[in-house]
């Protein structure tokens, strides 16, 4: 009973003609559902799932697989052509992939994103099979105090990456670090920031306001430039396919994607989203054409897509083997397993071999059926932006706020009038959206402050409360000594650089003219 | 076409009222989550074994359930086709929220399942039984650090109540709040925090496995199944249970209750009900009537005791 | 927010820019008198949970002030001319949608907000884009309510099906 034979059979099962028709359906819905603006992951596979209660175990796993990994692609479709991510973990593939549909190049970006997903699921899903125990020892080695200086080296190296003058993007930051300090504080259950409105006690849903700025704050753009600018149609120039030169650029940014993004989506408090933003930072600095980037670099999309699918796959990791969900959709799939009898766990690849083995073989199945499936669509999906505005608008607000109503049922009384609270939250922050890019200020770095901010004081004050107030437990491994480099490198390297007159795109941050 | 619009809002209206005789579940938790999975397995018992026609669940999270409390009280009164799901953790979490809207306001019906918590420790850890883990609270509370759920949640509840029991400050308690039970669940295993608490389905993989130590379950005696002394036995007198209901809406008649009393009895004896329990590893602690609400009454008594104590309500 | 339309990139001091800094200078008042009235829970951490409001409150009062100083040295970057009125059809529409969904239901509410961006787009004749907009409403219902079990405010119109 070795891995590749156990494998093997798991593929010999997913390859039979009516799981492949299993695996199809499931991805086409899983896409399908997924590609909606404002419809993210984690609904998708909630939404989704029940579907697959009534097929036989195994039918039921591979199309199960199918809509996770199509779920998890679909978001970037629309980031990429209409630059409104379902959620925060496809932010960072719309800053360029919109930028480069926006000049034409909607049918690269869209391939970069549908192979680099292909290879990142291909790799980390391997990695699953075979490096899980490892690679969960690592992200188990990681405690409060290593978290806050990976945090830190976050926040170093994504606060320089984003935007044009050093100002804008610090303030758009601290609007996101303020909206994260709104709700009940987990530590010491104390309400912050809330005003004594019970509907804000667990926070800003981080999926709203990135909804709300991009998707909402994107309408309002458009439509108050109709007068005045004359229609920036996206047409498509050139080809919709890739040249060589985009796969000479695409494939290191998959591999360091695929790299940066499978332990980290295994880490308990890590996530798709982190390491698509470490991604984003890495590209940039590696790049050749650092110039490109804010205007539709190809690096840009390839090397987040491929993050933030490797982190799909990461996820599972702690789930299989600890039965740890790390996201609010491996929560929903923890409950999706129990159906299959697979009860997850560090017994599970002792007991459960042929399920599990069945699972990572569906997922392989899937993985490839996705790239089959989207590769010829993408000439379908670029022709979405030639709908007509308002139509287009239109039905992007209408899955946008579908998405908030769905997810959020609660009433709240404005006077007599009861009114959706989701839907006062989208609409004030997509005015915040349009106002942010009216003046310049850029949108990414809001959410990352939202999603950063209350991680990193989380962990900040779990370590100290553990070493009752000594502040040496920040640095007490040897993981968190290299993360706290790290991030010093990330302030320090940059200055150097420009001493040394090196680098036209470090020199932009320094300077507030434009 | 407008016509057929108007047309259609009356038709809906008048169709209204021949929808009594179904039930609409209010989960006050998102999608996935615990009284979600209840109400959905509700929903799907209801509906298989023909109680009820057409069951609907309404998904209103927030605040320890107590949004979608404090909208079902509102909003329900004298309805008696809407039901609520609800559990331990609302009790804590009206306390903590200052919630206008207590659990009084609803009308209970029974409790359904419940889970015991429990204290583990890593395999490695020099802790053997609750009596040492006692002795190390008593030299020096804050060396033990407790790794669990949010602050005011079941696990930090538990934790303030065994300082107490064990003649300790609960305010000492070094209680380390992590969200949700996964994230305290890596700790421990990181040997990053001394004890972990929480409820034994968190952990059970971890026990069976050996990666970690069972030291003690809060149920009054032992439990099937579960190789672990309880709180009492190791000489903390603490019993606890975090448990999950379904109630009624306020303001119904004595008939309606019993009515849907009735209905739920029926469910929780079903097969399908019965199954469901199986599947998701969930203990069926059922309970209906005056016996639940009496429960009801002492469980929040001893709550609002412990929060005062560990600072946590004024 | 701003005088629509004028093309300001001269003027100096910016009055938009200005105005930008007063509202971050108030939040981060606002955050700071909030955090104070909060009470405090004594733990072991030294940090605490009125620290990082603290911090952030300190922050965005510095950031406010640069803002300050940039608007009046006319740093900031230059505003496109904009087109008021379309804007406030889309942002009625979601008003409308707002107030409206929990009492008549999720097609005609968002038929408003569809009837109003289409209009905000140029799509005039509002008897025309409501009916459509309710009915692709109706058929995104039907397929999220029905098809996916979704819970959807349901009004007259949901309930014929």
């Amino acid at each position: 009973m070795d891995t590749f034979s156990l494998l093997a059979q798991g593929l010999l099962v997913a390859m039979e003609p009516s799981n492949l028709l299993y695996a199809l359906i499931g991805v086409t819905l899983g896409t399908a559902v997924g590609v909606l603006p404002g419809i993210g992951p984690a609904l998708t596979v909630a939404l989704l799932l029940p579907v697959t209660y009534k097929l036989d175990p195994a039918g039921s796993l591979i199309m199960f697989a199918g809509i996770y990994y199509g779920g998890m692609y679909g978001g970037s479709t629309t980031s990429i052509l209409l630059n409104t991510p379902g959620e925060s973990a496809s932010i960072v593939t719309a800053l360029e992939g919109n930028k480069m549909a926006k000049s034409g190049r909607a049918g690269p970006a869209l391939a970069t994103a549908a192979i680099g997903s292909f290879v990142a699921g291909l790799i980390a899903t391997l990695g699953l099979a075979f490096v899980a125990p490892s690679v969960v020892k690592f992200a188990l080695s990681f405690g409060p105090s290593e978290y806050f200086a990976l945090m830190l080296l976050a926040f170093m190296t994504v606060s320089a990456a984003f935007g044009e003058s050093t100002l804008r993007g610090i303030t758009s930051l601290f609007i996101g670090l303020a909206l994260g300090l709104i709700g009940i504080d987990q530590l010491t259950g104390q309400a912050r920031l809330t005003f004594g409105m019970p509907n804000l006690f667990d926070g800003i849903s981080v999926t709203t306001l990135a909804v709300a700025l991009f998707a909402i704050g994107e309408t309002f753009t458009v439509v108050a430039q109709r007068a005045t600018g004359e229609d920036k149609v996206e047409t498509v120039r050139g080809s919709v396919w890739m040249s060589r030169e985009d796969w000479r650029r695409s494939w290191v940014p998959w591999l360091r994607g695929t790299a940066i993004g499978f332990p980290i989506g295994a880490m308990p408090a890590g996530g798709a989203d982190v390491s698509s933003f470490l991604s984003y930072s890495a590209e940039k600095n590696f790049s050749k054409h650092p110039e490109e980037f804010g205007t539709g670099a190809i690096e840009g999309v390839a090397g987040p897509e491929a993050a933030n699918n490797a982190s799909a796959a990461g996820t599972l990791v702690p789930l299989l083997t600890l039965g740890l969900p790390t996201t609010a959709t491996a929560a929903i799939m923890l409950a999706g397993f129990q159906q299959f009898g697979l009860q997850p766990g560090p017994l599970l690849f002792a007991t459960n071999a042929p399920l599990v083995w069945g699972l990572i073989a569906s997922l392989l199945v899937a993985n490839f059926i996705l790239l089959v499936l989207n590769l010829p669509l993408i000439g379908l999906w670029v022709k979405l932006l030639s709908i007509p505005k308002p139509w287009l608008y239109a039905g992007i607000l209408v899955f946008a706020t579908l998405g908030t109503i769905g997810a959020d049922g609660s009433t709240f009384f404005l006077g007599p009038v009861p009114v959706s609270f989701g839907l006062l939250l989208l609409m004030l922050f997509g005015v915040l959206g349009y106002g942010l890019r009216r003046f310049g200020y850029p949108i990414a770095p809001v959410v990352v402050g939202l999603i950063l901010g209350p991680m990193a004081e989380k962990s900040l004050r779990q370590a100290l409360q553990i070493s009752q107030g000594d502040p040496m437990a920040l640095f007490h491994s040897w993981i968190a000594i290299l993360l706290w480099v790290l991030a010093l490198l990330a302030v320090v390297l940059p200055l150097y650089l420009r001493a040394r007159g090196k680098g036209r795109m470090l020199a932009q941050f320094a300077t507030d003219e434009d | 076409m407008k016509q057929f619009v108007w047309a259609s809002i009356i038709a809906g209206a008048m169709a209204l009222p021949a929808m009594a005789e179904d039930y609409k579940i209010m989960a006050p938790a998102a999608p996935g989550g615990g009284w979600d999975q209840t109400a959905r397995s509700m929903q799907t018992a209801l509906q298989d074994e023909k109680i009820s026609n057409s069951v609907q669940v309404l998904n209103v999270p927030g605040a320890g359930g107590t949004i979608g409390h404090a909208q079902f009280v509102n909003q329900s009164s004298g309805d008696p086709s809407q039901l609520i799901v609800g559990g331990y953790v609302m009790v804590g979490a009206i306390l903590t929220n200052n919630s206008p809207v207590t659990l009084d306001q609803v009308t209970p019906i029974a409790r359904l399942t419940g889970e015991y918590e429990v204290i583990v420790v890593p395999a490695a850890s020099d802790i053997k039984d609750m009596s040492g883990l006692v002795e190390k609270l008593k030299a020096d509370p804050g060396s033990v650090s407790w790794a669990g759920g949010s602050a005011g949640g079941t696990d930090h509840i538990t934790a303030g109540l065994i300082a107490k029991a064990a003649g300790v400050d609960p305010t000492k308690v070094n209680y380390i709040a992590f969200s949700g039970g996964g994230e305290a669940l890596a700790a421990i295993l990181g040997n990053q925090v001394t004890v972990g608490i929480s409820g034994y389905g968190e952990f059970a993989a971890q026990i069976e496995a050996g990666t970690l130590r069972i030291i003690g379950i809060s149920s009054d005696e032992r439990v099937e199944g579960i190789d672990a002394p309880t709180f009492k036995e190791g000489g903390v007198d603490v019993s606890i249970q975090n448990w999950r209901m379904v109630a009624a809406a306020p303001g119904i008649t004595d008939e309606q209750k019993a009515a849907i009393l009735a209905d739920i009895e029926k469910m929780a004896k079903s097969e399908s009900w019965q199954k469901i329990l199986t599947e998701k590893g969930w203990a069926d602690t059922y309970l209906a009537g005056d016996a639940f609400a009496e429960q009801l009454k002492a469980d929040t008594e001893a709550t609002t005791a412990i929060l005062k104590e560990i600072g946590l309500v004024k | 927010m701003s005088e629509s339309g004028s093309r300001n990139t001269r003027r100096r001091p910016d009055r938009a820019a200005l105005g930008i800094a007063a509202a971050l200078a108030a939040v981060a008042i606002v955050i700071a008198w909030s955090t104070s009235q909060a009470g405090g829970v004594a733990g072991y951490s030294p940090v605490g949970p009125k620290t990082f409001p603290y911090i952030i409150a300190g922050g965005l009062f510095i950031l406010s002030i640069l803002t300050a100083i940039e608007a009046m040295r006319g740093h900031f970057p230059e505003r496109e001319a904009q087109d008021f009125p379309p804007m406030l059809w889309v942002l009625g529409g979601l008003v409308a949608q707002m107030l409206t969904m929990k009492t008549i239901g999720f097609s005609l509410s968002t038929g408003l907000l569809f009837a109003a961006t289409a209009r905000a787009f140029g799509k005039g004749a509002l008897w025309k884009t409501f009916p459509a907009g309710v009915v692709f409403a109706l058929l995104v219902w039907l397929m999220f309510a029905k098809g996916l079990q979704l819970t959807l405010p349901a009004g007259p119109l949901e309930r014929l099906f």
